[in-house]
């Protein structure tokens, strides 16, 4: 029996995903929505559902890591769920909190496993930022051509070299997300000569992001591996694509691996998320990449990475528009699209037959 | 009839797998069996490169079904290969033949974001996004994973990898070559009918040689015996009676199951990490699919002998292996063979799409790169201090040895080699005799002395080990230069020129380099001694080899310049360099007359330097005839200069080429317009590739409107004795070429131009 489904890339968003256009986004009635309910009220946490349904978008409230992260993780696999159904999902990428979805969604952890995994480490950040120690600042590395524009490089090599308490963060391919203490921060904001790619004005700092990915989170990592390492860990039903490039399979794994990258190197370790789409576009080739998750914070990124690789024929950012206008767009957002179609329940939520 | 045997064996994959009945379950970091250094998931792992290194295999030869790929040689039957692709760590060099995707594949592992499928296809749809070819061969090979790209055809890659074997310890002593860790091991790979090649036995012949006399030599020797060479079946037996019984030659057997070649790979391989003496493994595989795709196996095979064949397919074996010992389900493995093939074969198409080379300029770009700006700057560095140099030389510098102590073309190269070696501490001398006895004719005498047995030694007696040993040496971070003791050894030895170090950066792209300058001591004019092996005039295999460098110096002022142009250019571009000494001339003194001492010169302290186009011109206001020549031929112009002078009246310039490829065509053209008569003055044979041929031609189809003339050499090899002079070019032949030449009607007198005008360097 073939399968004609397209075979689809699924990309998980980070952190900056949720913002104010995103309220309204969860399905009251979905089982993965009300199982979130359940396990954020054992925790004596606010409702999702409520803060979805806010009246207004207020920064501090839905920009709480311990907010946001658990509302772009679910209203993600709700995405993921209807994504599946009309495509064979060939491998999966997450950008930062992405990655923690991307387990989720591969079954290394269940339900409740990823949810503890992912409102505890939001927390966790909560509880590091409250020393003050620093944030992210994103700067472009291609122009609005979406070509790499070598000055801006050099500006940030720079940075780096000079910084001090400044270390790369996340790579997105055309930006990149450095990340310090405040006070290399604010340098980096002094220094990092200003850009203005679109309406956006860089260096920009991302609100509510603590120094992610870097030595100076390594206390979140301890605790992280005191309090999870012995969740459910198991190998993924579908390949997993990490923040280094390496491949998590179905018939590979070992869980404790995984859980060691999880909670160790990945967060004290610059996520390079290029590399790791680059990896899915070079050896799974995928028909399409479907990009889940409130907001559309990756769509930008993903065209320039494949742009980059010149991944199906296309090269430039006009050869990208041009494709995407057409009858199969390579890129495909989930984001605007109803979320209510599938109610599987959290316990059914496996894409494939477990082993 | 088509003949396709690749459903058959993929569909027996896919049989085996419905077939076979799931095992108690084994934990993923649990042996494969008890006291195997395989795990469950490791071996996995391995089965999953292994089944990507197959699809490779089955995509190249789909898409050459409609002429999308270029390359079917696959390693269909070899994939076992893969356990060693594990084992070795990418910090011990590979240097692979060509059914090496399976290890490539579990190699790539070890470097998370690599792309080991994709950049495959790359290689085989000959895109030029292959990262390490760039559509120029399919070849294995990537730099980040430390496997220098080799065609390895005819074992042509054995002689470096025991080279760099051998030099890794030395560069390490020299505090170069610090990019690999201190037990970092070589590994090369070969086919059983391979092993009977000379080249491949020189090989293990100066492994154990090294071994022997107390050396490091840890290189790990993989034959993969798929028992036949094309269609000749290799005789039963024959590896293991061969290699089992040789002294200083480790030999191991990997067969059975896949946890048993595996432990038998680790084994061999921390023999060789840890005892540093050379191991050669015998890893049993079968060779499925012919040799390539081109390959119709039924012509010389029976079709039950291509069955049994393939019943012995080791992904069968692996698969049931891993079933039954419950590292895996049936299910798993046909979960993960549906994906890799999946994704192999859309990874196939996406290749297809990926440019490749088109220009006459991408495909020699990297080819033979040669930046003169940065290579004059690279020859000026560094500069000794005084003193150092001055002790270096023991107290009196060379070039205090002026007139009347000028010192002949031997004298000179030992000291220009004495200031190279001083002023560049990654610089090594090795050959023939060339440390104790301080070469033939002495040209490195007192080498060895001065700078230690570490960079200028004896090698053994064998030119393609010599030039292996340059190879592995450059690779490893060192500078040689080694020395073959004769022109006519050279050829025994010349494919590893041709084959391998000369096309290294084209390649790899220039990823690899194996920087060289490799001296040769040649030409006739041994005044009747040394028959023809000691005066071959035959330089025709060498100019014939893109990208080759060749210096020809006649005089020794001269090649103390050349050599430090030749040296910075290897080491600036990673340029090969045969720098060829005309032996003739070593202790040649005079010019004229007995006693004229007019080919002694004055040392030019460094870093005087000279690179190619940079000709010599004698008798600049001169202009009724150029003579053109290099080496020998020069010292005859020079004394027919003299003569057309005195005797008949006519006014010769003489320009020395100094640089046979690339040749200086440019200031020939000059000083050729200027004389509008030509003379060319050709030691090497007429027919044999000489310059003459190529100078004529371009003056040619270059619209030169004068008289055109040459004098060569006669098509034989050179005698003994006084009869050598029948067949060279001598002083009576080229007066007499001269004068006609200079006395001949032009059709067309060309105006005279301005002789400052036109390039040189010397009147």
């Amino acid at each position: 029996m073939t399968d004609d489904r397209p075979r689809a890339l699924l990309v998980f968003p980070g952190r900056g995903a949720y913002t104010a256009a995103s309220l309204g986004s969860l399905p009251t009635g979905h089982p993965f929505v009300q199982r979130a309910e359940a396990l954020r009220a054992e925790l004596g946490l606010d409702s999702l559902l409520a803060l979805d349904a806010a009246d207004e978008f207020e920064a501090s409230v839905h920009l709480r890591p311990a907010n946001a992260s658990p509302l772009i993780w679910l209203i993600s696999l709700l995405d993921a769920e209807r994504a599946m159904a009309d495509h064979r999902v060939v491998a999966v990428i997450g950008n930062s909190l992405g990655w923690y979805t991307a387990l989720t969604v591969g079954d290394a952890l269940d339900f409740d496993d990823a949810f503890q995994l992912v409102q505890g480490i939001a927390l966790l950040q909560e509880e590091a930022a409250a020393d003050g120690s620093g944030g992210q600042v994103i700067y472009p590395r291609s122009g609005a051509d979406w070509q790499p524009a070598p000055e801006l490089a050099a500006a940030i090599d720079a940075a780096l070299i000079d910084g001090g308490e400044v270390f790369p963060s996340v790579d997105l391919g055309g930006y990149l997300v450095l990340a310090g203490t405040d006070a290399g921060i604010g340098r980096l904001l002094e220094t990092l000569p200003p850009v203005q790619i679109g309406e956006r004005l860089f260096p920009l700092r991302l609100a509510f992001h603590g120094p992610y990915h870097t030595p100076l989170v390594a206390g979140v990592s301890t605790e992280a591996q005191a309090r999870y390492s012995t969740l459910g860990w198991r190998a993924p039903v579908v390949t997993l694509i990490d923040g280094r490039g390496a491949r998590f399979t179905p018939w590979a794994t070992n869980p404790v691996e995984l859980a060691w990258y999880t909670l160790g190197e990945q967060i004290i370790t610059p996520y390079r998320f290029a590399t790791g789409a680059r990896v899915a576009l070079r050896e799974y080739a995928p028909d399409v990449l479907v990009l889940t998750g409130p907001g559309n914070t990756l769509g930008g990124v993903a065209g320039q990475l494949v742009v980059a690789e010149g991944y199906h024929g296309l090269r430039t950012r006009a050869d990208f528009e041009s494709a995407q206008a057409g009858d199969s767009p390579l890129v495909l957002s989930m984001h605007g699209r109803p979320r209510s179609a599938f109610r599987r329940s959290p316990s059914q939520w496996a894409p494939r037959t477990r082993r | 009839m088509t003949f396709d045997r690749v459903a058959v064996v993929e569909d027996a994959l896919d049989g085996l797998l419905t077939g076979l009945t799931p095992a108690a379950r084994l934990e993923p970091d649990a042996p494969l069996r008890p006291g195997s250094t395989l795990t469950a998931r490791e071996a996995v792992e391995l089965f999953e490169d292994q089944v990507t290194s197959r699809q490779l295999d089955v995509a190249a030869r789909r898409l050459k079904k409609t002429n999308r790929s270029f390359h079917t040689i696959g390693g269909a039957g070899h994939e076992n290969n893969a356990a060693l692709g594990a084992q070795l760590r990418i910090t011990d060099p590979a240097f692979l033949h060509y059914r090496s995707g399976g290890f490539m594949m579990a190699r790539a592992r070890q470097l998370p974001g690599s792309t080991p499928a994709f950049d495959a296809l790359l290689g085989i749809v000959a895109s030029r996004e292959d990262p390490i070819a760039q559509g120029r061969h399919k070849v294995w090979g990537s730099r980040p994973l430390w496997v220098p790209p080799q065609t390895s055809t005819i074992a042509s890659h054995l002689p470096k990898a025991v080279g760099m074997a051998f030099s890794l310890a030395r560069a390490r002593r020299l505090g170069l070559g610090d990019e690999l860790p201190p037990d970092a091991i070589v590994m090369c790979s070969f086919g059983d009918a391979t092993v009977n090649h000379a080249t491949a036995l020189a090989a293990f012949n100066t492994a154990r040689y090294g071994a022997r006399i107390g050396l490091p030599m840890p290189i790990l020797f993989v034959c993969e015996d798929n028992q036949t060479g094309i269609s000749v079946p290799t005789p039963e037996g024959w590896l293991a009676e061969t290699f089992s019984t040789q002294s200083h030659l480790h030999y191991r057997d990997a067969s059975g199951e896949l946890d048993e070649v595996w432990d038998a790979m680790a084994e061999a391989i921390r023999l060789v990490r840890s005892a540093r003496e050379p191991v050669f493994l015998h890893l049993d595989v079968v060779r499925l699919w012919g040799h390539a795709g081109s390959d119709a196996e039924h012509v010389y095979r029976s079709l039950d002998e291509i069955a049994a064949t393939e019943s012995h397919d080791p992904l069968l074996r692996n698969a049931r292996r891993l079933v039954e010992t419950g590292a895996a389900t049936p299910d798993q493995l046909r979960a993960l063979v549906a994906d890799v093939r999946d994704r192999i074969q859309a990874a196939a198409e996406e290749a297809t799409l990926r440019p490749r080379l088109t220009t006459t300029a991408e495909v020699t770009a990297t080819l033979a790169p040669y930046h003169p700006k940065q290579v004059a700057t690279r020859a000026a560095k560094p500069v000794l201090k005084a003193d150092v140099r001055r002790a270096t030389f023991g107290g009196t510098l060379p070039e205090e040895a002026t007139k009347p102590n000028s010192r002949t073309l031997a004298g000179l190269i030992n000291s220009a080699l004495c200031d190279e070696l001083a002023r560049r501490p990654e610089l090594i001398v090795f050959g023939e005799d060339v440390a104790r006895k301080g070469g033939v004719y002495n040209v490195t005498h007192d080498l060895q002395q001065r700078f230690g047995a570490g960079r200028v030694f004896d090698t053994l007696l064998d030119e393609t080990s010599i030039l292996g040993i340059a190879q592995g040496a450059a690779h490893a971070g060192l500078l040689p230069i080694p020395e073959i003791q004769y022109l006519a050894y050279l050829h025994n030895a010349l494919d590893q020129i041709r084959g391998e170090a000369a096309t290294l950066q084209f390649f790899s792209s220039g990823q690899f380099r194996n920087p060289m300058v490799v001296r040769v001591p040649g030409l006739a004019y041994q005044k009747g001694f040394g028959g023809h092996f000691h005066n071959d005039n035959s330089i025709g295999a060498l100019r014939d080899i893109p990208g080759l460098v060749i210096a020809v110096p006649a005089r020794g002022d001269d090649a103390a310049r050349m050599l430090r142009g030749a040296v910075a250019m290897a080491r600036e571009d990673g340029l090969v360099v045969i720098f060829l000494e005309p032996i003739a001339l070593y202790h040649e003194r005079d010019l004229h007359t007995d006693g004229d001492a007019g080919w002694l010169a004055d040392y030019p302290p460094p870093p005087g330097h000279l690179l190619p186009g940079e000709v010599g011109v004698y008798g600049a206001d001169a202009a009724d005839l150029l003579m053109v020549s290099y080496a020998n031929g020069l010292r005859l112009s020079l004394q027919a200069q003299a003569n057309l002078a005195q005797e008949h009246g006519i006014g010769a310039r003489v320009l020395d080429l100094r640089w046979l490829a690339p040749l200086p065509h440019e200031a020939v053209r000059a000083h050729a317009a200027d004389c509008g008569r030509v003379l060319i003055v050709d030691e090497c044979r007429a027919t044999g590739g000489g310059v003459a041929d190529a100078l004529i031609a371009d003056l040619a189809e270059r619209s030169f409107v004068g008289r055109l003339a040459s004098v060569r050499a006669v098509d034989s090899f050179v005698p003994l004795g006084t009869a050598s002079s029948a067949v060279l070019v001598g002083l009576d032949q080229v007066v007499a070429a001269a004068v006609r030449t200079a006395r001949s009607k032009a059709r067309v007198k060309p105006s005279r131009r301005r002789a400052a005008a036109t390039p040189g360097n010397r009147s």
